[in-house]
């Protein structure tokens, strides 16, 4: 999965050290939420984050248009409003493009898919003559990176964001 | 020329020792993840429940997901998933023995402990990798603590459960007593890769500590092996035995318990021995690889024109 977004939205309050000799009842016993999930909500949102190109121009913009058009490969969210694209930066001169990019799992089977489609789509923009693609994990992707054209996507795929 | 922990070269720059030190601490923990995923996915469809069937289905790939982001980093020294993996010689992994056990049918207890033993272990290291030296280790740390940290908490809620019924205790008292010596390898030295220096994996238990030594020196990460060993022991040994489990090691709490060589199997991973188990698993996870004659790991069809 390339996207791990949960759709639900509670403050679990698991404690990390549960108490083995603490007389638990049966619906407890274990001592922790059952079905735990893991709350992005909790992430911080970073300052230049989103990325969305929104200042960029010339053939920057174009890139950026670009990337809107691929969509994440298990919901209707483009990876820009996704919040995958760290950031963008062209070359005039030489016309290398560099895409700076996340994934929002580590163990994202569809990894080389969507990199290969982006690096494909950029080289293709006029005047791109060639797409370097940096795979970054810092700041680590959280829900806070959406924007709010991506959370109107994702709630009208039935994700409450 | 000494480098000290603020200026570890730009992965272009790299000097030698630079390069084996960073060669060295990727494989470490790329192949702990690897393998254990490996095993791990052995239960996803036999384990008791149909969440633990998930539980050690979604760890697994987790743990597949962090082995790429360790062997990403080695990208930069001219390393691809061929070289690293599939094509990669047996002998070269440095992964500790306590990942490529085989598991005893049926024995639930044994991924339970393991899985505890060795989350411990890597919440550990990854605390002492958050300030490295080198930037693409730190920047991948909080990703992967973000996806680690139900890990733990699921083996001990089950283990808290299995050492509730005496039957279930006594094995995982069994499956301890096989697994403990072998998790002790998590904290032994690597010999370096082979072919890097005269101490390399080519002979076996080949250990160079000073390579253990350049890692710290270095700051690719910031606690030896030996306070991580510690640390490890003044949590996993209380534990344990608070669910009236005995942990085969000498010392107490209050003087700190000692690994001695005798502690330690004689197969360690780290140094390049492995048990049987390995080259069967290393066949194992090889064979579709070899079997479609592969020459790229990963592309399934040519890039459209």
């Amino acid at each position: 999965m390339s996207s791990d977004i949960q759709d639900q939205d509670s403050d679990l309050d698991i404690d990390p050290d549960p108490d083995p000799d603490a007389d638990l009842d049966p619906d407890a016993e274990t001592g922790a939420t059952p079905c735990a999930y893991t709350d992005y909500r909790a992430g911080k949102a970073a300052d230049d984050l989103p990325a969305t190109g929104a200042e960029a121009t010339g053939l920057e913009s174009a890139v950026w248009d670009a990337l809107y058009e691929i969509e994440d490969p298990e919901m209707p969210i483009s990876i820009v409003d996704l919040g995958l694209i760290y950031g963008v930066s062209v070359d005039d001169e030489d016309g290398v493009a560099t895409v700076d990019m996340t994934l929002t799992y580590s163990g994202c089977p569809a990894r080389d898919m969507l990199t290969e489609e982006v690096e494909e789509v950029v080289v293709a923009v006029d005047g791109v003559e060639e797409a370097t693609l940096r795979l970054v994990w810092s700041p680590e992707w959280t829900v806070e990176f959406v924007t709010e054209r991506g959370k109107d996507d994702l709630r009208e795929f039935g994700l409450s964001v | 020329m000494a480098s000290s922990p603020d200026e570890f070269s730009e992965p272009d720059d790299l000097d030698e020792r630079e390069r084996t030190a960073l060669e060295t601490l990727c494989k470490r923990l790329a192949d702990d993840e690897f393998v254990l995923a490996e095993r791990y996915t052995e239960w996803q469809v036999r384990a008791p429940t149909l969440e633990s069937d998930l539980a050690l289905a979604n760890n697994a790939q987790d743990e597949l997901g962090h082995a790429r982001l360790w062997y990403d980093v080695l990208g930069d020294l001219g390393f691809g998933e061929r070289e690293l993996v599939y094509e990669r010689d047996p002998d070269d992994f440095r992964h500790s023995t306590l990942v490529e056990r085989p598991f005893e049918d049926g024995n639930w207890a044994d991924p339970v402990l393991r899985s505890y033993l060795y989350d411990v272990a890597e919440e550990l290291r990854l605390e002492a990798l958050a300030d490295s030296s080198y930037p693409k280790i730190a920047d991948r740390v909080e990703k992967i603590q973000s996806e680690e940290s139900y890990h733990r908490e699921h083996a001990q809620n089950w283990l808290e459960r299995l050492a509730d019924d005496e039957e279930s205790r006594e094995r995982l008292q069994t499956t301890l007593d096989e697994l403990f010596a072998h998790a002790l390898t998590l904290f032994e030295p690597c010999a370096p890769p082979r072919g890097a220096n005269e101490a390399s994996g080519d002979k076996p238990r080949a250990v160079d500590p000073g390579v253990e030594a350049d890692i710290v020196d270095l700051g690719l990460r910031t606690a030896t092996l030996e306070e991580l060993g510690e640390e490890w022991l003044s949590i996993v040994v209380p534990y344990l035995e608070s669910l009236d489990l005995a942990v085969p090691i000498d010392g107490d709490g209050d003087d700190g318990f000692e690994v001695t060589a005798a502690a330690l199997p004689d197969e360690r991973g780290r140094d390049g021995t492995h048990t049987d188990a390995w080259a069967e698993l290393y066949d194992e996870f090889t064979r579709t690889y070899r079997e479609l004659g592969r020459d790229e790991p990963t592309a399934i069809m040519d890039a459209p024109e």
